[in-house]
């Protein structure tokens, strides 16, 4: 009852929080700046308040760190109140199982004994087999596991009970041919049978004993509202010392060939294989007790321990290493901290945090695939070396027994991915970065969003036909027929070879472990869900189409033809070498990026018969959306690439331009395209004259009224510093003037040089290039600071922040470092284009890039790059996006800036600085607070937008894209259209504006590109252009511009500027609400008699009829589609 | 159109007589007649407090409010309504950012019957006084995209005032024989018109220069001829150009100095040389411990609220 009560009061609680939330306190979840009076600050410190402070220096690294995993401890450690309950329920099913009724001994082959409603929980394959089975009441029901041991963890609390089976049921033989298997098996039917009966039980299912298929497990959960409190396992296990252990080492064979593959392998001399596996299965079960054992001598002498061993399960579990066969589960890692204790690595004194932190480090440094370690103590000499456990698996962890390998089930490939991460989880707490605790425990690390690339392998039917091209069949042997298991370490030794340097690691996902009714057969291994490969690309490794092989004429030669089959050529190369070599085509990144495609399905089709239709690679689903139109082989680096080239050729004409008056000092980019995170790159512009209306004098195009409107051209801002000197005025509004000054002699001197078409004006002058156009500025360093020059009455020249200097030191001096830091960033990451891109894609797609600007977009890709932990950085653009869309969705952008520590410029004591700045300064500061090394305040980008509603819908927005596109990505049946996510919901809108795509310029650009749509006045050939194309003209961004200016006030407007047809508009709720009349705010509104009073409303139909008025021509419809205007 | 319907009937209410504020009048006006639903213009005659200060002439000055953005400049091609304006008196068109713009041709074309429109002011917003005369440069002041906004429309007679103030309406700005421009029309004149003229930029700043360096020149003789001399009180004025330089007067001089005068001062204080010093340094720190731990304990009380410590 008081769980129930518990829970209604937390309910209550969370209520009443919601409640006072609603009116639009933020206050209420915003960190405030602490302030501690002086005598609360210097008081007497208490032996108490010493110690504590004592020991968490020593025991955790800061004070937060120690709070945070105490909190978390609390959370996921089990009651007091509900261990009482589980007690009891415990001991009622300890007398069920006591109660059930035995049945007289029978063939094994003979099941007529077993009642309709339930089924023996093993594919018995094949069915004859020797003995005899009965069933009688076990012996003894033990409690085992991390219940006892106190390190289980909410929620999922799992209770395992091993029930030791009569001597009587078995028999000599019984290890032989799965036999104890069977009786295992049909010893839990007949259980479940008895106990389904029983009204305690809410559900009574079978699964399997850590995803092994020859040993199933009954699984018991309580009937009623405890049905989640708890699910009660029961291993059946055979009495102690009834196998010999002699039988069951590595080397040894219990599983008879001829029985398995019936008659045909009769007397071809092969000894037996060994069937390590199976053997270490049967020994599992031999083994409950005195690990269980030994895990209490060790755990319970200390709670740092048992706080350790909960906080590693933890982590695995955040990672999805724990669960299937051959997962890392928490036994194994409990195993892992008894080990480090008995070696003396961790000590009993030592916190949970010094555990975890232990561990990882042991996982770093010690390679279990080559060095394997044991509990073992004893120096025994019948006892079998390491040597011959490595033999038979991949990675060797013998337990005190000397006999049973705890990884037996464990993949090289696990492994690797264990130590990986415990490597990353490492450098992490060694950077004592602010969340560690955070990105370390709580964050999840699913596969699609660790992997770059992912592939799975569907229908999983597909791989028993790869086993046995493999020649796998001692291994189907020794694992009973579980192909999927036995074809794993294989396959992934394969690709991992094949990937080569491509590859920095490849994880595979563990089959599922399956639940199901008693009355059901066990699932078959092909529906075990599907078999996943995860893909850690190394970037370095991506530039290469070139496999290189040995020299012709030495042996490997022959082993490099026979791993590549067909695609291995011999080549000559420019050293005069001849060698094998396999070349892949790919020209452009985007295809490069693939290559590791090509690799697996060539591979896997050579080698494990498995056709590319089988192979369903996700790595490249998204680059469609970067892809202009009507290009399928490139996501646009190159393009990107081609004009940053001609801006380099372009800066290099304004260094040596000879007989400017001042000399250039620096010229630095200023575009996106120039930091390669336009969505679109522009293309080389060349216009058709019969398109456009000529300005003869001034050499410029013009838009042609009776004509679709012209292809959008966007001039690229470069930023031309002139030296400092005496000559130039120190007055504002001077220095303009002589601005423009050089902008008009820019124009004429790159004219003259070098022939280029420019115009200028008193801001810029635009230069045609090579087809692209290039908005070059001019710039004075000291303008800024001529702007914020403020004469104080006294004669005192002081320095103030104008808005004009603010956007001009934005426009001249930030935005260039910005760019040209970026671009450097592309350099060392590939990958950050096209991870850029796609999120900018996304959020303007969404409707909301006008609201967000592009360098602040820019920046938190950035932080994906520069702050991968705990993840590493991306190298596809698909697994940058989806981790994008976490970042956006969980930040605490409320409490925390997001630092981006470009260059690594920022210490660790200025960031500690900076946030304690920002609480102190929160209020004050913009919605988003984006911090690098040039802007320690964090205002610079965000200054003027996102606003806190943006910012909301964008988080509602990614919050709901990622998982959708995550399912969609990890379906095996491929993802299904992958552009869902990236069309925004229409009904939110109060309007929309349709337009018409006659007068949209970047129509084709649109996410669901038109079938067709018009000409845009461009030639397919390249011709000499003498004449200016038009620039900058975009109708929809100069409607939209007006539409601001006049209803700012009263609406919000949304727009997709890459080819949307539709305009939302939202009204502003507080606009609509009637006012008294004002003079100053009459914009838009009229006023209308309401009872005796006169107010003012928007005068919304003559608003509506603007709106097609402002945009004639370009304006299709307009719907007013909601009644929330009306008064 | 439940609320189309429940909207006329509230502008109907008052039978025959729009709703408008006190004192002021409301005049319908549509962009053309195809529209259904109009604007209304709020119009009054301009007065001010006793004392306050206006530079509009007094009873002639009609005060119009929310003026709909539309109508374009391109309209002040059209010559006719232009020679027509000129010919009704003397005309000041200027806007506060000085640009030309048609949409006072269309407002004083459209209040014209009421009498012999003086000029008309557009504004952001309601303002006393009237902005500076000489246009402004089309070269450095881009003309901003136009919203609602108010004017001051001079007549020339006060009779033209209270002509306006009973106007019935409804008001068209664009009609056929004089039709405004919006849309896809008016931004590709409105390109065309930003494709700017080199030479008519140089000639410009040529001329501001010269008149800027002709005042920097004369600024510079009058401070030589300054230097030196006492003023009435017996002063002096020392500038930086002057025989024996002084430091400039700014605000980033005065900091410099005093920074290295508190540098000064630091490198001859000693550090943890008395107990008390030693003591205070561990106090300090521990006080530094407690701030910590508090706002730790604070993170944490958010993250709980936030039920951020639930890991799966």
């Amino acid at each position: 009852m008081e769980p129930a009560l518990e829970g209604a009061v937390q309910e209550g609680r969370k209520m009443s929080k919601r409640k006072r939330s609603v009116p639009g306190s933020p206050a209420e979840s915003l960190l405030q700046p602490v302030k501690l009076s002086r005598e609360e600050l210097y008081k007497e410190p208490t032996n108490e308040e010493l110690n504590r402070l004592r020991e968490t220096e020593i025991l955790f690294h800061s004070s937060l760190l120690r709070l945070q995993v105490e909190e978390l401890l609390k959370e996921i450690r089990l009651s007091e109140k509900k261990k009482d309950r589980i007690g009891v329920f415990l001991r009622e099913v300890n007398q069920c199982i006591k109660k059930v009724p035995s049945i007289p001994e029978t063939e094994l082959i003979d099941q007529a004994w077993l009642p309709a409603g339930v089924r023996v929980p093993l594919h018995q394959v094949p069915y004859t087999v020797k003995g005899s089975f009965c069933f009688l009441p076990p012996a003894q029901v033990t409690v085992v596991g991390s219940y006892l041991l106190g390190t289980c963890i909410r929620p999922n609390i799992n209770v395992d009970m091993a029930l030791t089976m009569p001597m009587e049921i078995l028999q000599d033989k019984d290890l032989l041919n799965q036999r104890y298997f069977r009786k295992r098996a049909l010893y839990l039917a007949h259980l479940a049978h008895h106990l389904a009966r029983d009204p305690l039980f809410g559900s009574v299912h079978f699964s399997y004993t850590n995803g092994c298929h020859l040993k199933p497990l009954l699984l018991l959960r309580p009937r009623g509202k405890d049905e989640h409190l708890v699910t009660v396992r029961l291993y059946p296990c055979p009495p102690p010392n009834f196998f010999r252990p002699c039988r069951l080492l590595p080397t040894k064979n219990n599983v008879r060939s001829t029985w398995y593959q019936g008659q045909s392998h009769l007397g071809d001399g092969k000894p037996e294989p060994p069937t390590p596996h199976y053997n270490t299965w049967v020994l599992q079960d031999t083994a409950l007790e005195s690990h269980m054992q030994l895990l209490s001598t060790v755990l319970s002498s200390a709670q740092g321990l048992k706080d350790g061993v909960t906080l590693l399960k933890v982590w695995l579990r955040q990672r999805e290493l724990d669960k299937g066969l051959g997962g890392f589960n928490g036994f194994l890692i409990s195993m892992l901290v008894a080990f480090l204790v008995s070696t003396r690595k961790i000590h009993t004194t030592m916190s949970g945090y010094q555990v975890l932190r232990s561990v990882l480090q042991f996982l770093v440094t010690t390679d279990l695939t080559v060095n394997g370690i044991s509990l073992c103590l004893s120096s025994d000499p019948s006892l079998p070396a390491l040597a011959d456990f490595h033999q038979a698996f991949p990675v060797v962890f013998l337990d005190s027994s000397g006999l049973l390998n705890l990884c037996a089930d464990v993949t090289a490939s696990t492994y690797h991915q264990v130590q990986h991460e415990a490597r990353l989880s490492m450098v992490l707490l060694d950077s004592k970065a602010d969340d560690g605790f955070q990105l370390l425990l709580m964050t999840p690390k699913p596969m699609v969003r660790s992997f770059d690339h992912i592939l799975h392998l569907h229908p999983l039917s597909r791989l028993q036909a790869a086993c046995h091209r493999l020649k796998l069949c001692p291994e189907l042997q020794d694992s009973g027929g579980d192909y999927v298991s036995a074809v794993l370490g294989p396959l992934t030794t394969l690709l991992k070879q094949g990937l080569g340097s491509r590859l920095q690691l490849l994880a595979h996902s563990r089959p599922s472990v399956p639940e199901w009714n008693i009355s059901q057969d066990p699932p078959k291994h092909k529906d075990c869900g599907t078999l996943t490969l995860g893909l850690l690309l190394q970037p370095e490794g991506l530039t290469s189409v070139l496999e290189l092989g040995p020299e012709a004429d030495q042996p490997e030669a022959a082993d490099f033809r026979q791993f590549w089959g067909p695609r291995s050529e011999l080549r000559r190369f420019q050293d005069g070498a001849i060698r094998e070599a396999v070349v892949w085509e790919a020209a452009s990144l985007y295809q490069k990026r693939l290559i590791p495609h090509q690799v697996v399905t060539h591979l896997l089709a050579l080698h494990a018969d498995i056709p590319d239709t089988c192979v369903h690679y996700v790595g490249g689903f998204l680059d469609a959306l970067i892809q202009g139109p009507k290009e399928t082989s490139s996501t646009g680096e190159e393009a990107l690439t081609e004009a940053v080239r001609c801006y380099d050729d372009l800066s290099r004409l304004l260094w040596g331009l000879e007989g400017l008056p001042l000399t250039v000092s620096a010229v630095q980019g200023a575009h996106p395209v120039l930091r390669y995170t336009e969505v679109f790159p522009p293309t080389p512009a060349r216009p058709a004259y019969s398109f456009h209306e000529h300005l003869r004098e001034r050499a410029s195009l013009l838009p042609r009224p009776d004509k679709p409107c012209p292809a959008y051209v966007e001039p690229m801002t470069v930023v031309c510093h002139l030296e400092g000197s005496g000559q130039w005025p120190q007055d504002a509004e001077a220095v303009r003037r002589v601005r423009a000054a050089f902008q008009l002699r820019l124009a004429e001197l790159l004219t003259q040089q070098h022939g280029l078409q420019c115009r200028a004006t008193a801001t810029h002058t635009d230069v045609l290039k090579d087809g692209f156009v290039f908005r070059i500025r001019v710039a004075y360093q000291r303008e800024p600071q001529i702007l914020r020059e403020v004469h104080s009455p006294e004669g005192m020249i002081s320095l103030r922040d104008t808005p004009a200097s603010l956007c001009l030191e934005r426009d001249t001096k930030q935005l260039p470092l910005l760019t040209s830091v970026l671009h450097g960033l592309q350099q060392q990451h590939p990958a950050f284009s096209g991870v850029a891109r796609l999120a900018k894609r996304w959020v303007r797609a969404q409707l909301l890039g006008e609201g967000v600007n592009d360098e602040s977009l820019d920046l938190v890709t950035a932080a994906l790059f520069l702050h991968p932990e705990p993840f590493t950085p991306p190298s596809s653009p698909q697994v940058g996006f989806l981790r994008f869309l976490s970042l956006l969705s969980t930040f605490d952008w409320k409490n925390n800036p997001l630092i981006i520590n470009l260059n690594s410029e920022l210490k660790a004591e200025e960031q500690v600085e900076i946030r304690s700045g920002f609480l102190a300064a929160r209020t004050r500061l913009p919605v988003m607070v984006l911090i690098t090394p040039q802007d320690h305040k964090g205002s610079v980008w965000t200054q003027d937008g996102p606003s806190a509603q943006i910012l909301q819908r964008l988080v509602i927005l990614a919050a709901e894209a990622l998982p959708i596109l995550e399912k969609q990505l990890m379906d095996p049946r491929g993802p299904g259209d992958i552009r869902t996510v990236f069309r925004p919901p229409l009904d939110i809108y109060d309007v929309l504006i349709r337009l018409s795509p006659r007068h949209i310029p970047r129509h084709r650009q649109a996410v669901d590109c038109p079938a067709a749509s018009f000409c845009r006045g461009l030639l397919r050939e390249p011709q000499p252009s003498s004449l200016m194309p038009v620039l900058g003209y975009d109708p929809p961004q100069l409607y939209l511009a007006q539409l601001r200016e006049a209803f700012g006030d009263l609406a919000l407007f949304f727009y997709d500027q890459h080819g949307g047809e539709v305009i939302g508009v939202l009204w502003k709720p507080t606009s609509f609400q009637p006012q008294p009349f004002k003079a100053s705010s009459t914009k838009g509104r009229m006023v209308v008699s309401q009872g005796e009073e006169l107010v003012m409303v928007p005068n919304v139909e003559a608003i509506l009829e603007d709106f097609a008025v402002l945009g004639e021509g370009l304006v299709q419809a307009v719907e007013a589609r909601s009644e929330r205007w009306t008064v | 159109m439940v609320a189309r319907g429940r909207r006329k009937r509230a502008v109907q209410d008052t039978e025959g007589r729009l709703p408008s504020p006190l004192g002021y009048s409301a005049v319908p006006i549509k962009f053309s007649e195809k529209q259904q639903a109009s604007h209304y213009l709020y119009v009054r005659e301009h007065r001010v407090r006793e004392g306050a200060q206006s530079t509009w002439p007094q009873k002639r000055t009609l005060f119009v409010l929310n003026v709909p953005p539309y109508c374009s400049e391109n309209t002040t091609r059209e010559v006719p309504i232009f020679l027509r304006l000129g010919a009704w008196g003397h005309l000041f068109l200027h806007c506060p950012s000085g640009i030309w713009s048609a949409d006072k041709e269309s407002l004083s074309r459209l209040l014209s019957p009421c009498g012999l429109v003086q000029s008309v002011e557009l504004q952001e917003k309601p303002d006393l006084v009237e902005s500076p005369k000489e246009p402004k440069s089309k070269f450095f002041h881009p003309k901003p995209v136009p919203g609602f906004r108010v004017a001051y429309v001079v007549f020339q007679r006060p009779s033209g005032v209270a002509a306006a103030l009973i106007l019935k309406g409804p008001l068209l700005v664009s009609t056929e024989s004089h039709p405004v421009r919006s849309g896809i029309h008016k931004w590709i004149s409105d390109y065309a018109d930003a494709v700017a003229d080199p030479e008519a930029l140089r000639v410009e700043v040529d001329a501001f220069m010269e008149a800027y360096d002709k005042k920097v020149a004369e600024e510079e003789t009058k401070a030589k001829g300054e230097e030196g001399v006492p003023d009435e009180e017996g002063w002096v004025k020392v500038t930086r150009r002057g025989r024996r330089p002084v430091l400039p007067r700014t605000e980033a001089a005065s900091l410099r100095v005093l920074e290295r005068e508190r540098q000064k001062r630091a490198r001859k204080e000693l550090l943890n040389f008395y107990a008390w010093q030693h003591r205070e340094t561990k106090m300090e720190h521990l006080a530094q411990l407690r701030k910590k731990f508090e706002e730790d304990k604070q993170r944490i009380e958010l993250l709980r609220a936030q039920r951020k410590f639930r890991p799966y």
